[in-house]
């Protein structure tokens, strides 16, 4: 039992998409007796458990309610129905530097956005060498990261969000982090985290990416799970829904 | 029980996330005066421009009377106040929409970002009250000890101010026209809180509307406490206490309740 990092129990989200933004359009909709709401079903009935050091990789198409997932697990949004239980800190690399200002320096950007991530300043203090030495920016931190270059600033946000080793590391499709060279160092970092127990998920299209780095695979269509399983067996099971659509 | 367990919790996640709170406040009130030339100095010298505008028109040309000390002294005792607290509000029905990057991607409790503007305010009310601190000066306005009150007074004003501030910042989201509402709203509660006026001119029996009303209560102790030199009315001061509380953890729950749709409609 202490061995579970994520359980999804009958997990459910609907969305329910207001279709008036101002009182002016739902006032008259709301006693004109029209339909306020529509409800969209992104999630239904996910069941699954992955233990910690696994490593589950997320296949589906666009809209199929992958990130949805990731934001549940993340705690960025609420399931509607059901259950998530994730024990553990969560190391969200979704949208990289959502925390960055772009008025304020590297330096005071890092300690920013650390303290979002929930690291402690005296930790940051530790841990900022060696974030820096990552992100391979000794020069620039004294700088607003309004003059960072694109590439700069994802490096930066990559360092922050992987300076301490997560519980739990969320990836959204691969990291477009850099060049190739620094793209994998980022990825030898992952499995660095791998190795020290992290349990990893992974959000893609691509199902060999998938197969290289994890052992677990959800499949999921429309927000139902088609599978859940073996990486192997989830990446056949994904390939033939994509054969069967096209 | 359940419920002391709850309020326990909350305080809880409060100091555990307490360093990102200063981080935010920080980040706002840095950011906010980085491409300017005068920068923080316009914490002061605002105030200080409408103080002399508004004493000019009400002083010279309306003639309000002013209890007898100098009038923009009599403003700046309740007007600074006010300030902090129609910009708190106003800056607290935006910061969960322009914070809305932070909100779809990262879990902390929402309810950071609301106080993290309120005390980017809060620093820049302290500042501004420099200014009230200069005309008592000057005007020799002797330093007494009902000037102990202040900060009882302020921790009132804070807690309404907060309360209101959940509620506009978490509704705000759902409909942007609370931020229009409001706006007008402050305007006319401006008018019907005794700022620019002192209350001992309403007539006597229309001055309980006054101790409905917290923010007028809140201004007028204020200017008792600095000016006048005695203190504030105790039994009004107990009531607006009491509202203040009351307001508070309305806007508090109401915020959690509706904390876990945020995301989804941001």
């Amino acid at each position: 039992m202490f061995n579970i990092a994520i359980q999804a129990e009958n997990l459910t989200k609907r969305y329910s998409l207001q279709r008036q933004r101002t009182f002016k359009e739902f006032l008259p909709a709301l006693f004109g007796g029209q339909d306020t709401h529509v409800k969209f079903k992104a999630l239904s009935h996910l069941d699954f458990i992955l233990e910690k050091g696994e490593s589950l990789g997320i296949l589906g198409k666009n809209g199929s309610g992958k990130s949805t997932l990731l934001k549940i697990i993340a705690g960025v949004t609420k399931p509607s129905d059901g259950r998530i239980t994730v024990n553990g800190r969560v190391a969200p690399l979704i949208e990289l530097g959502a925390g960055f200002h772009p008025e304020l320096t590297g330096r005071e950007n890092v300690y920013l956005n650390g303290s979002i991530l929930g690291i402690k300043h005296k930790e940051m203090e530790m841990l900022y060498p060696e974030i820096v030495k990552f992100a391979e920016l000794e020069e620039f931190m004294d700088q607003p990261i309004k003059h960072y270059s694109s590439g700069m600033y994802m490096r930066l946000a990559f360092a922050v969000a992987v300076a301490e080793t997560p519980d739990i590391l969320l990836v959204d499709e691969i990291l477009a982090v850099g060049d190739q060279k620094y793209q994998k160092k980022c990825l030898t970092r992952m499995t660095e985290f791998k190795k020290n127990g992290s349990t990893m998920i992974m959000v893609s299209h691509n199902p060999e990416q998938v197969k290289k780095y994890c052992n677990k695979g959800l499949v999921l269509h429309q927000g139902k799970q088609l599978f859940f399983g073996e990486i192997e067996k989830a990446t056949a099971v994904y390939e033939e829904m994509m054969d069967r659509a096209s | 029980m359940k419920k002391v367990r709850k309020v326990v919790a909350n305080i809880k996640l409060f100091l555990d996330y307490r360093e990102l709170l200063w981080n935010l406040a920080n980040r706002e009130i840095t950011q906010r005066y980085k491409q300017s030339v005068l920068g923080y100095a316009w914490v002061i010298l605002n105030p200080l421009f409408q103080l002399i505008v508004m004493s000019f028109v009400f002083d010279i040309v309306l003639r309000i009377p002013s209890l007898g000390v100098p009038f923009i002294l009599f403003l700046s005792a309740a007007l600074l106040p006010w300030n902090l607290f129609t910009q708190s509000l106003v800056s607290s029905s935006n910061v969960l929409v322009s914070n809305s990057n932070l909100i779809t991607k990262i879990y902390f409790p929402r309810e950071i970002l609301v106080y993290s503007t309120i005390i980017a305010k809060m620093v820049d009310f302290f500042f501004s009250c420099l200014v009230l601190v200069f005309f008592l000066f000057i005007f020799k306005i002797p330093v007494t000890v009902y000037y102990l009150w202040l900060p009882v007074i302020f921790v009132v004003q804070l807690f309404f101010m907060t309360g209101i501030s959940l509620v506009v910042s978490a509704l705000n989201l759902f409909y942007r026209d609370i931020q229009y509402l409001l706006n007008l709203v402050l305007l006319l509660w401006m008018y019907i809180t005794p700022i620019m006026y002192p209350i001992e001119i309403i007539p006597e029996k229309y001055r309980f509307i006054m101790s409905l009303n917290p923010m007028a209560v809140i201004v007028n102790a204020y200017r008792q406490v600095l000016l006048s030199g005695k203190n504030p009315n105790l039994y009004s001061l107990g009531v607006a206490a009491l509202v203040s509380f009351i307001v508070f953890s309305f806007g508090f729950i109401l915020f959690k309740k509706l904390e876990g749709e945020f995301a989804d409609y941001v």
